[in-house]
């Protein structure tokens, strides 16, 4: 608790001069990443960290719809998919490998078109929400989200049952980001402007209003919250996310997409993120990002054997975890993380009580 | 010129006719009671004059100078529109600040999207609005309570938190239903005089449900009376007490008959 304490004191102070040292430090911090991996462990891990990051943008925009405005989506995936085939689609070479589509566009032209173009698929996920709630939403934004794979995976044009194959690396002048090292740069740099915007949201009028209706949407009707734009609006925030995430693990090396990417799995590992890092709050789904990617990642491949037969153990554990969590932490890391920063909040209150007291005798 | 005007409201759900045919004005400035024994249709007028509730066709609801029938709960607040709800409806895990803040929506000027492009002055325009609120908030004395959730207040503060919810939106006119619920007669008093004293502070209409008689007939300068969804008396505190159909709607039917064979046999 004391070296906690100290180090939020530290934050609080930086912040106090300006609103944006602490992220710099963050982001200083965060910068020598890559070697210190390399060196300590190996170049795979900073693969890792580069696919923590996507799965962080995910979660952070994942957070924005469930989290903020309580809409329960399952389509997020689905989301993370579009963004990821349409800016791969854009920039492949026309008459590519086995019958994918191409057009030839630069990454970076890529990238924000297929941001958009989620963006407009986060609007059509969203729609259901406009008169269903809780598990028909969730019922309803599956079926969308499965249905974007399934499309991917049946047609030859986005890469099917092979996958698309090399997607182009984005590129500055000569310098091409191509090596999970220089790509970590530019994933480490969404996923932390990400998550300054998700508070910037949070902190304004429209996470408010997010928050007034997932706690009550009769009354935020009533307090003149126009519900049915405020819920797309949710929808069509969090599909930014996914977007820029798929758009960029698209172009992550190796350049390579395959609709294994997207399955409802992936969907339920993402969820996990959000559920341990506790609904609604930013940095808990952070962490959740993180510690689930790095669970993920380790029980990838671990098998047991039952009776002489292979059993994967990954799917037993995930879903084992998320039925104890809900059960156990409902708050998840998040409640953890309020608790401590409403202590702080009332320590600081006591003490400044305390003082004027103490002036005043 | 009355501030609210109803024509032939009415509403059924299924075969039940919830409100049928009531026709109101409430003039500006003024308290205005609306009673009626428990079911008689109080919170579904309610509902209907804030679009939580869509009127039936044949149905004009007129408020400052606007059409309102079967417009959306948020248009009707923005026309200044505001209400209390019997069960509060408080934003529980939002702090008190927030909640008032979430009731001063209406007037944000800045675009949903405005904290991606332009942060500077969404939190320039939030620091002075979160200036009028903590004003508001001492106002009603929940000033030291800002941060913590709602979620968390006592009986008694969470209903003037609903107040000052209601109160943030700037309204003209401002519904209230049963403001006095579970609150012990020493707190209705006090809750009443904040209530008036927000009215001549805010300059605003106010129409309000309320069972506690006293409440009603010491506050309120006109009263309208529910039975079943119909009006079927109003006029002053003293008017509507002395209405023998209003005695027969509260006191019951078989009562006021039983009376009536009372009266004959003797």
């Amino acid at each position: 608790m004391g070296i906690l304490s100290s180090m939020a004191d530290f934050i609080d102070g930086l912040a106090k001069r300006h609103r944006l040292l602490p992220w710099l430090l963050a982001y200083l911090f965060l910068l020598p990443l890559p070697f210190v991996l390399a060196t300590l462990f190996n170049e795979y891990l900073i693969d890792l960290a580069n696919r923590i990051c996507l799965f962080i943008l995910l979660a952070v925009g994942l957070n924005i719809v469930k989290g903020f405005c309580g809409q329960v989506t399952v389509g997020h995936i689905g989301l993370y998919a579009i963004g990821a085939v349409t800016s791969a689609v854009l920039t492949l070479e026309p008459g590519g490998f086995g019958g994918a589509l191409g057009f030839g566009w630069p990454v970076w032209a890529a990238i924000p078109t297929a941001v958009v173009i989620t963006a407009f698929a986060g609007l059509i996920v969203g729609l259901p929400s406009v008169r269903l709630e809780g598990a028909y939403l969730a019922l309803a934004t599956l079926g969308l989200g499965e249905s974007v794979r399934i499309f991917i995976a049946v047609t030859p044009a986005l890469g099917s049952s092979t996958g698309l194959m090399m997607i182009p690396a984005p590129s500055i002048g000569s310098f091409v980001f191509d090596s999970f090292t220089s790509y970590y740069y530019l994933v480490m740099t969404a996923a932390i402007v990400g998550i300054y915007f998700s508070f910037s949201i949070l902190r304004s009028a429209t996470g408010r209003a997010f928050q007034a209706i997932r706690e009550d949407t009769i009354a935020a009707s009533v307090n003149g919250i126009n519900v049915v734009k405020y819920k797309l609006l949710a929808f069509v925030l969090s599909a930014i996310y996914a977007g820029l995430a798929g758009a960029l693990f698209a172009h992550m090396p190796p350049g390579y997409l395959h609709h294994n990417n997207f399955t409802v799995i992936e969907m339920v590992t993402l969820l996990l993120m959000v559920v341990l890092g506790g609904i609604g709050n930013v940095w808990g789904g952070v962490i959740g990002a993180i510690v689930v990617a790095i669970a993920y990642d380790q029980t990838k491949d671990l098998v047991f054997y039952f009776m002489d037969r292979p059993v994967v153990v990954q799917p037993l554990v995930f879903g084992l975890s998320m039925v104890l969590l809900v059960l156990f932490m409902p708050r998840g890391i998040g409640g953890w993380i309020e608790d401590f920063q409403r202590n702080r909040r009332f320590i600081r209150r006591s003490e400044e009580r305390l003082s004027a007291t103490a002036r005043n005798s | 010129m009355p501030l609210l005007e109803t024509r032939n409201l009415r509403k059924s759900f299924g075969g039940l006719q919830a409100i049928s045919d009531v026709s109101l004005k409430v003039e500006p400035n003024t308290v205005h009671g609306l009673i009626g024994p428990n079911g008689s249709g109080k919170s579904t007028f309610f509902n209907l004059l804030t679009g939580v509730y869509q009127p039936d066709d044949g149905s004009y609801i007129e408020f400052n100078n606007v059409d309102v029938t079967g417009k959306p709960a948020h248009f009707i607040a923005e026309q200044g529109l505001s209400r209390t709800f019997q069960l509060l409806r408080l934003y529980g895990e939002l702090s008190v600040l927030d909640n008032v803040l979430v009731g001063f929506h209406p007037h944000t000027k800045y675009s949903p999207f405005a904290p991606f492009f332009n942060g500077g002055e969404v939190r320039r325009q939030d620091n002075l609005v979160k200036e009028e609120m903590f004003e508001l908030l001492e106002f009603i004395g929940l000033a030291e309570h800002a941060e913590i959730p709602a979620a968390e207040l006592s009986g008694g503060q969470r209903r003037l938190l609903a107040l000052g919810r209601a109160i943030a939106m700037r309204p003209k006119m401002l519904l209230l239903d049963e403001p006095g619920a579970g609150l012990s007669p020493a707190n209705v008093d006090s809750l009443m005089d904040t209530i008036m004293t927000l009215k001549d502070r805010y300059d605003l209409t106010i129409v309000v449900v309320e069972h506690i008689l006293k409440v009603v007939m010491s506050t309120c300068e006109t009263i309208s009376v529910l039975d079943h969804g119909q009006k079927i008396s109003e006029g002053s505190p003293e008017f509507v007490k002395n209405d023998p159909a209003v005695i027969e709607a509260y006191l019951g039917r078989e009562m006021a008959d039983e009376d009536i064979r009372a009266a004959m046999d003797a």
